[in-house]
């Protein structure tokens, strides 16, 4: 009797277990990636504090500290289809002081599958661009001020350039949020194109220091990188490298120059302008070797 | 025969767990249960404490930490000459700095037992358990300090006993002092399990109580709060010291996004442009020649309370720090490049504006927090 009811268990077990294996086989196959960042400039790797680039103006200019935000990474499959690669809203800090965050590691699974190509937007769009959204530093020390639009800084580029007098001068090249303002004493919008930043660079104190903002205007960008080439298999681990290449920042469609634009420009629409259109090929991306 | 020997054997071992239970009772006193400390996270501030795993808040380890804050026989030294204590520095009224107006330290300068002058210019004991970047002004108290004794306010407390600049006290002799001191024990027992005074213990309550001191309070929090509006002038100066064309502040000292008005880092502000000299700026941390004459940026919650002002006390107003960053910032390869207004000497504010600034930092005070009993001292300490 005894014998006829383990031999009762083993069968029973051993269904259990086949149907277990089963249902393994039927669940999608997936894998993970993970992204490495690289700041590059000219083709090498960042160098910081040392007065060693020129950019397409013709600055000499040496690159501080670089810290910015990567918000709502997705793989583009062969069909074209884009799959995110964690939940929505998602953005990561990276900085180039903080050696741990220039690795991403995506938590969902993704699909097994050939993919062409990754895309994300460069900063925070408008929905994840929310006041107080990150309370710990440090991402909260990325705060874009109320006054100036709200949300975080997209990208804070500290540096210095030897200016038109030969003096190293700090830039704060800080991409976020635009403005539109009016004058409070005339209803006009001002024009803080090429024009008068020069005034601007030699101390002249813009009308905006308290005038009204009448509009704001987001210069976040999505990236669409394709070229990856790549195939995540069943349980495996892609891992990618997206590469900021800082020099490009500065050169097209748009010459950046800091004697034009000078040393802070959270307040200069044209320029954010002009460095957010010239975002559309600062990135590129290619598998780990 | 082996059923009875089962039996006997049995029988002991449960005499001998019930007599050594008992006996343990006996000297170890009632069961150690701390009461955790209930810490509320103010608006808008930081989720993450910097509280070490193994010194937890709890009501009794505050209370007593509290204790030895005020005690001047943290010195080791019971003549009343020789009494010193964390508060005879951080006084709660100046924002838990020295302040101007100390009774016994002119001007804020502060000196040892020893009467040899502090080499640095106290700074205030604002919500420190939001700092994870380094305690002093050139952060040489961090986490993961290769120094073991120089990671935490733990270890600030030993340092700070001992110093010659100071409370030149000797560990031993503190610790023996308390033990001896009717009260102490008890407090210890309660907060620590053990009535045996260690001065890593004193250490821990004191680092306890300082991590409770939250200053969020302020006009400026009921503001964002949305419980009152600021006025005029405030608001304009909300507005010049959060933009680049204005005074440009908030990268270093934060705002509505980072509400504890720093960043904790180190920033060469252009104070100065030769650095030699100078032994305990942050390159003498990093060993990072950028970091020549780069200091903490202290929170400006409070700020006017406290003072003299930069890590040498070079300034004893207000109005002299703001007339420094408008007027007197000086250019050096080591500038921060956040100072990017160098070159015309600093962000050039009008009396007016200055006037408006200063209204905004003022705004910024939490008369709540400088006069709050829980942070005070004691009515009378536990022998009294």
């Amino acid at each position: 009797m005894a014998k006829k009811q383990v031999l009762w268990f083993l069968v029973a077990l051993g269904i259990g277990l086949t149907a277990c294996n089963d249902n393994q086989k039927e669940s999608p196959a997936t894998g993970s990636i993970t992204i490495h960042i690289r700041h590059t400039v000219d083709g090498n790797p960042l160098i910081t504090d040392s007065l060693m680039y020129t950019n397409e103006a013709g600055n000499h200019y040496l690159i501080n500290e670089i810290q910015w935000f990567i918000s709502d990474i997705s793989l583009v499959a062969d069909d074209g289809s884009n799959i995110a690669l964690d939940a929505d809203n998602s953005a990561y800090y990276v900085d180039t002081d903080i050696p741990e965050s220039m690795r991403i590691q995506a938590w969902m699974p993704v699909p097994a599958g050939h993919y062409k190509g990754i895309a994300f937007t460069f900063g925070l769009d408008e929905a994840n661009n929310i006041s107080n959204r990150f309370v710990n530093p440090p991402e909260s020390f990325m705060f874009w001020p109320e006054y100036l639009g709200g949300g975080y800084h997209y990208m804070k580029l500290n540096g210095k350039w030897i200016n038109e007098d030969g003096l190293k001068a700090p830039f704060n090249f800080h991409l976020g949020t635009g403005q539109i303002y009016t004058g409070s004493d005339r209803d006009i919008l001002f024009d803080f194109g090429a024009s008068n930043q020069y005034l601007h660079c030699e101390g002249f104190h813009p009308p905006q220091k308290l005038s009204p903002v009448v509009a704001f205007v987001p210069n976040y960008f999505r990236v669409n990188l394709t070229g990856t080439d790549a195939s995540l298999i069943d349980g495996g681990n892609l891992e990618f490298i997206i590469e900021m290449q800082v020099e490009n920042w500065f050169r097209t469609p748009n010459t950046y120059d800091h004697n034009v634009w000078g040393g802070s420009i959270m307040q200069q629409q044209d320029a954010l302008k002009s460095a957010s259109e010239n975002g559309h090929d600062v990135f590129i991306v290619k598998p780990l070797n | 025969m082996s059923r009875t020997r089962f039996i006997f054997t049995s029988a002991f071992a449960i005499i001998l767990f019930v007599g050594l239970s008992a006996c343990r009772d006996k000297h170890e006193g009632p069961a150690f249960k701390p009461t955790p400390y209930p810490f509320e996270i103010p608006f808008a501030f930081p989720n993450k404490l910097n509280i070490p795993t193994d010194n937890p808040l709890t009501v009794e380890g505050v209370a007593l930490g509290r204790y030895l804050f005020y005690d001047g026989r943290l010195s080791g030294r019971t003549h009343a000459d020789s009494l010193m204590s964390c508060s005879s520095c951080h006084i709660q009224s100046n924002n838990f700095e020295a302040g101007i107006d100390h009774p016994v330290f002119q001007g804020g300068y502060v000196h040892g037992l020893s009467g040899k002058q502090t080499t640095h210019v106290v700074l205030p004991l604002v919500n420190l358990v939001w700092n994870s970047s380094g305690y002093g002004w050139n952060g040489f108290i961090f986490t993961n300090n290769p120094i073991t004794g120089q990671r935490s306010i733990e270890d600030i407390v030993r340092i700070s006993v001992m110093a010659e600049d100071e409370m030149m006290g000797d560990t031993t002799r503190v610790k023996a002092l308390f033990q001896q001191t009717t009260g102490y024990p008890a407090l210890f027992q309660a907060a620590f399990g053990s009535s045996n005074i260690t001065f890593r213990n004193i250490e821990r309550a004191i680092a306890q109580f300082v991590r409770t001191l939250v200053s969020a309070d302020s006009r400026f929090d009921q503001y964002l709060r949305g419980e009152i509006q600021l006025n005029q002038g405030e608001l304009n100066g909300y507005v010049l010291f959060t933009t680049e064309e204005g005074a440009d502040c908030f990268h270093c000292h934060g705002g509505g996004g980072n509400p504890l008005f720093t960043t904790h880092l180190f920033y060469n502000n252009g104070k100065d442009t030769v650095f030699d000299q100078d032994i305990a700026d942050r390159y003498h941390i990093t060993g990072d020649p950028m970091h020549k004459g780069a200091y903490k940026a202290p929170t400006l919650r409070n700020i006017s309370r406290g003072g003299p002002f930069m890590h040498d006390g070079r300034f004893k107003t207000l109005d002299e720090v703001i007339d420094f960053y408008s007027h007197q910032v000086r250019l050096s390869p080591q500038v921060d490049p956040l100072m990017h207004h160098v070159l015309m000497g600093g962000v050039q504010l009008t009396d007016q504006e200055k006037s408006d600034l200063k209204a905004f930092i003022l705004s910024l005070q939490d008369n709540n927090f400088l006069n709050n009993p829980a942070y005070g001292r004691p009515e009378k300490f536990p022998d009294q």
